[in-house]
């Protein structure tokens, strides 16, 4: 069942990809990087990522087109797990700072935030894309959305970066 | 809590059901906690105590048990009090074949499902109760999930252990994910009959308060706010027939805490592997006490308000009114010991328990903190101003400067405070209102707009929001709109009244012996339901049949509950679609308000 749903995104997402392709900010980005060497469907839900981990080998430059499924609002972030904490601490100060969400997305597509954490948001109902390197000096890092909440609630998972 | 006494006791319950014997065997069941209150939860490999669904039987007697180490007389329920866990599933048809072996009449209400009026469990409104003796059944088709609770609702019987968990699993995926479960339930049990206790209350009141300002509380004041400001705040709390002590009436002076059926000392104990994420199922069935429950050196992020699935909020401490439930998960990642801690609001005690990678661990209870001083944070208009709240007066202020209410107002002090405008306080039209739509041409607020008066971005007195993150009102945001988005047609406005000193409680000023008949809802209206607290006490306010939409400033996200904790002086709102045609209760949760007169019936017709 998760499968078939996940070949159907897939094929919407890579639909998105191509109607994006015209505008300017994902072409020039992607040239920035290297070639890619795959492109991965990630679903967003409320609150989960299908899938919930990914192995990868140093030096690997992946595609991820995340499709965000749910109601809310989410991000896709990759980091180590030190990382995604003190992301996460930012979000919640600021989130109690000012009474209100996080709606007012402070990722752009595919940029890296303050922190150069690798990150993108994603309103729901759309797929945003995010091209990422993986390095050669980490074993494992984590994806991750957090919007207050969020991670704790199941929106994490495990990036293994296997030696090749 | 030994191994071998747990395993004994499904078996007994089971024999003594089936074969339909009332005498005997209930001793045996002596000394054991509920058996749901499994230390592995849900994915225990012996899961007992638990009825599950569709099909269940239960018997309802009074028994001799052990409560807090000491022999006891609970209302039991398969003999263990409090009750069994029930669990079902939602799409299932539910059958609960209740048994009555008390002396007196008996019921069980199911909180927070919505069922058929006459399946709903309340003597005198849905049916005739259940007779000494005599078996109801009660059929209902499940439709929601989400935790929830059960009790009698007859006289003072839940104060005797007459409740228990209720859980139904949900038909789809619930929006969030853990690995393990386990059920808190919180009550507050008292080795007074109840029918005294409610005596104590008539007669004496602070009878069970024992923390009344002294003189040398007045003289310090004066020291602090001078004489003329601590004179006419003692004037004010005469006229009011309260004292500003008055956080529960009934206290630990006679409440032993429970969780799970277990004292502190006994220390019930939820077991984890280290890295696994912890589903709290947390249920406040208790009588008449308020808990703020935190676990020290864990996050808890709240996923469900009464059942019903929020948008995760990550904190540190959440307060949880009579009747309330809410669903929090937490990841401990250490290889230790963590405290279930839920304090009494009034302070006066707690309910604790240990949330460990293995049994006989335990680790240290917080320090406990002292009793809160209703003071001016009662006062419902000027929010901050309690003990605690001073350093969140910016938070407040969000358009809240109408000229009458800050005028003289001094922010750092108590003693700018004009004491003698009670009246209009708590009603300045442009208070609390941040980021609100104007008026709709009829008058009444937009839609999902908390109401002018309201403190749903406060967590209530005695708790410092600046000490740690605390879950207020205002957090709760659905997931997706309810179904009907249809603006109120109407207003209806309810005052929660109540005198403390003759310990009368009601709405409007007149107790249920003295309305003339029903609140009227037409069927499948919307209407909004504007509840207003005249009295210096929290009360927890529950709609039977219905769920209430929180207007708490999250527009189209309001959060819906079955139980409205309103603060002194506070006014908030909640839409209700009236779709459920029948009588039904709505009343205050607090077990002596309600049977004093804090009850109504609402008839949707």
């Amino acid at each position: 069942m998760r499968k078939t749903l996940l070949t159907v995104i897939a094929g919407l997402a890579s639909t998105a990809a191509l109607a994006g392709a015209g505008h300017s900010n994902d072409d020039s980005q992607a040239s920035d990087h290297p070639p890619i060497d795959r492109t991965l469907a990630f679903e967003a839900g409320d609150m989960w990522f299908t899938p919930d981990k990914l192995a990868l080998t140093p030096g690997e430059t992946v595609r991820f087109n995340i499709t965000n499924s749910g109601q809310l609002e989410h991000e896709f972030v990759i980091g180590d797990s030190e990382a995604q904490m003190e992301h996460r601490e930012m979000m919640r100060e600021m989130a109690n700072g000012n009474g209100h969400d996080m709606s007012a997305g402070h990722h752009g597509e595919g940029e890296a935030d303050a922190d150069n954490m690798p990150a993108v948001t994603i309103p729901p109902g759309e797929t945003a894309t995010l091209v990422w390197t993986a390095p050669n000096n980490a074993e494992e890092v984590e994806f991750a959305c957090n919007i207050p909440g969020h991670y704790e609630a199941g929106m994490n998972g495990a990036i293994q970066i296997e030696g090749s | 809590m030994t191994k071998t006494k747990q395993t004994a006791s499904p078996l007994t319950r089971r024999q003594v059901l089936k074969g339909g014997s009332a005498l005997g065997l209930g001793a045996m069941a002596l000394g054991l906690p509920p058996a749901w209150a499994n230390p592995w939860g849900q994915t225990a490999a012996y899961p007992r105590g638990i009825e599950s669904g569709p099909d269940i039987s239960l018997a309802i007697r009074r028994e001799t048990l052990d409560v807090a180490g000491k022999t006891a007389r609970p209302i039991s329920i398969n003999d263990t009090s409090p009750g069994p866990l029930i669990r079902l599933k939602e799409g299932q048809d539910a059958v609960l074949r209740v048994t009555n072996l008390l002396e007196e009449s008996t019921s069980i209400h199911w909180h927070g499902l919505i069922l058929p009026p006459e399946m709903d469990g309340v003597p005198g409104v849905s049916f005739a109760g259940i007779a000494p003796g005599e078996t109801f059944t009660y059929r209902f088709p499940v439709r929601q999930n989400g935790t929830y609770w059960y009790h009698s609702h007859s006289g003072l019987q839940e104060q005797l252990g007459h409740a228990g968990p209720l859980v139904i699993d949900a038909a789809e995926p619930e929006p969030f994910r853990y690995d393990r479960e386990h059920v808190l339930l919180l009550t507050d049990w008292s080795f007074e009959d109840p029918a005294t206790i409610f005596h104590n209350l008539k007669t004496g009141e602070g009878y069970y308060n024992f923390q009344e300002r002294t003189v040398a509380d007045f003289f310090a004041d004066v020291q602090r706010h001078g004489f003329t400001d601590t004179a006419a705040q003692r004037a004010m709390w005469a006229e009011m027939r309260m004292s500003s002590r008055d956080i529960a009436d009934v206290t630990g002076s006679t409440y032993t805490y429970l969780m799970n059926g277990q004292s502190p000392t006994q220390n019930w104990t939820a077991l984890f592997k280290p890295g696994e994420t912890q589903r709290l199922r947390v249920i406040n069935g208790s009588a008449m006490s308020y808990f703020d429950v935190r676990i020290p050196g864990l996050t808890m992020t709240v996923v469900a308000a009464d059942g019903q699935p929020i948008q995760p909020v990550p904190v540190e401490e959440f307060r949880i009114g009579v009747a309330e439930t809410y669903d929090v998960l937490v990841t401990p990642e250490a290889n230790t010991a963590y405290t279930l801690f839920a304090e009494s609001m009034d302070r006066s005690g707690y309910a604790s328990g240990t949330l460990a990678p293995r049994l006989g661990m335990t680790a240290p209870i917080p320090v406990r903190r002292q009793i809160a001083d209703r003071g001016m944070e009662a006062m419902g208009s000027h929010e901050g101003m309690g003990m605690s709240g001073m350093s969140d007066m910016p938070d407040m202020d969000h358009g809240s400067r109408s000229p009458s209410s800050s005028t003289g107002m001094d922010h750092t002090e108590m003693s700018g405070m004009d004491h003698s405008n009670m009246q209009g306080m708590g009603h300045s039209p442009k208070e609390g209102m941040s980021g609100m739509a104007p008026d709709r041409a009829d008058g009444m607020l937009p839609v999902g707009v908390a109401q002018p008066g309201s403190r749903l971005d406060r967590p209530g007195i005695g708790i410092d929001p600046d000490e740690r993150r605390v879950l207020v009102y205002r957090d709760l945001k659905a997931l997706r709109p309810w179904p009907d988005r249809r603006p109120p047609g109407r207003e209806l406005e309810l005052h929660l009244t109540g005198n403390m000193e003759r310990y009368m409680w009601s709405f409007d000023g007149k107790k249920f012996s003295e309305v003339t008949g029903p609140i009227h809802f037409e069927k499948d209206e919307r209407l909004r339901l504007i509840l207003v607290n005249d009295t210096m006490m929290e009360h927890p306010i529950h709609l039977h049949g219905m769920w209430m939409e929180l207007e708490n400033g999250a527009g189209e996200l309001i959060p819906r509950k079955h139980t409205l904790n309103v603060k002194p002086g506070e006014r908030i709102s909640a839409l209700i679609t009236a779709d459920a045609e029948g009588s039904w209760a709505f009343h205050c949760h607090l077990l002596y308000h309600m049977d004093a007169g804090m009850f109504r019936v609402v008839k949707v017709a």
